[in-house]
């Protein structure tokens, strides 16, 4: 059974992730920046998150699609701590530098379509760190996302350490709500 | 460890088998529950199934409840709790219900007081985190007063009776000047 759905955007596809997938998804996940993160992503990482992906999606706790342009993945659209009750979803964007920004955007906005027409979602917030997000950051930005809140030290980064969190929210209600490119939320 | 705290005026405790009826009191006053937001409990049935669960969230490490004794009186007049213990990222969610004649920053200065120092210093937490509606200007005031940092809001984090419910999240640090002046000071918002 298929818990992930193929959907298209302007300039490519996001899919469900395979096995073919394992080496780009161990050169996405090098950031260190990740929470709880203490060693390099491993092929054995990889292929733990490809069905770990499977499991979320089928009991709805998250989703992620590879975000393939021209054949190739150049991308991951993620989604975590879905709440079907509560209709919101935390998302995460991570991307090799080959894909570009209006790919991004583009992507992530047929993914919150599709999300908002078939599951409900309406509430999708992201959170970024306060250095080292900024191209994430600009991306969301221009799907419509605002930021809500600065949280501090709400990710641990080491034993001792911790690190400032930005929450960006973005609310829909009806699929023409998106906005489109050039307009603001 | 002991969980059981006490504070100049107050017992601050976990519940036992005798205080349904006071659990029941309390949330049973549209007083205390009407900016969480949630309805008032209608049956005493529905405090039983409160107790129950707050001590199956205790079990599970993902809560502690508090029932708050006045002293002289004897009265429950409020229940504090810490929800969400995230241990990954040492932080929790400060939650309280209390009768309006104790919400004031006397009363509440001490016993947020209380279990904050339990959650620093025995729980070894990092952040504590209040998430209150703009609208109850009474804690919104007392949080800011207390030396919370308001850190922006959660939008339509919950849907109650058809409307969609923004929180505003609040936060002390263990490491923040307000908690470090509160333990020289023995409590919080004293300048």
């Amino acid at each position: 059974m298929k818990f992930v759905a193929n959907v298209d955007f302007n300039g490519g596809q996001l899919r469900p992730l395979d096995q073919s997938d394992v080496d780009t998804i161990v050169k996405l996940y090098q950031k260190q920046t990740l929470a709880g993160q203490s060693t390099t992503a491993s092929t054995e990482h990889a292929e733990r998150m490809i069905t770990l992906s499977v499991q979320m999606a089928a009991t709805q706790r998250g989703l992620m699609w590879a975000m393939e342009v021209d054949g190739q993945m150049l991308g991951m659209l993620s989604l975590y701590d879905w709440q079907p009750t509560s209709l919101k979803t935390l998302m995460r964007l991570d991307v090799l530098p080959e894909i570009t920004q209006l790919q991004q955007v583009e992507a992530l906005r047929a993914g919150m379509d599709y999300l908002l027409k078939k599951y409900h979602l309406r509430n999708f917030s992201f959170h970024c760190l306060p250095t080292g997000d900024e191209a994430v950051i600009n991306v969301i930005e221009q799907v419509g996302f605002t930021q809500q809140a600065y949280l501090r030290d709400f990710r641990r980064t080491s034993q001792t350490e911790f690190s400032d969190i930005l929450v960006f929210n973005q609310i829909l209600t009806t699929v023409s709500e998106t906005p489109h490119e050039g307009e603001s939320a | 460890m002991n969980w059981n705290l006490n504070t100049e005026h107050y017992y601050v405790r976990f519940a036992h088998e005798e205080d349904i009826p006071n659990i029941y009191a309390l949330l049973g006053s549209n007083e205390v529950v009407k900016n969480h937001p949630k309805n008032p409990m209608v049956v005493e049935a529905q405090a039983m199934d409160e107790a129950r669960r707050m001590v199956m969230q205790f079990e599970a490490k993902e809560a502690a409840f508090w029932l708050v004794e006045e002293k002289s009186t004897g009265k429950v007049v409020a229940r504090l709790s810490f929800q969400k213990f995230n241990w990954v990222s040492a932080s929790a969610q400060l939650r309280v219900d209390v009768f309006s004649d104790h919400k004031t920053q006397s009363v509440l200065s001490e016993l947020i007081y209380a279990v904050a120092t339990l959650a620093y210093e025995d729980l070894s937490l990092h952040r504590i985190e209040w998430l209150l509606l703009e609208s109850d200007h009474s804690l919104v005031d007392l949080a800011k007063a207390l030396g919370f940092n308001h850190d922006g809001q959660l939008l339509s984090f919950l849907e109650f009776e058809g409307s969609w419910i923004d929180y505003q999240v609040f936060s002390l640090l263990k490491t923040d000047t307000a908690w470090q002046q509160a333990i020289k000071n023995h409590g919080l918002g004293k300048s």
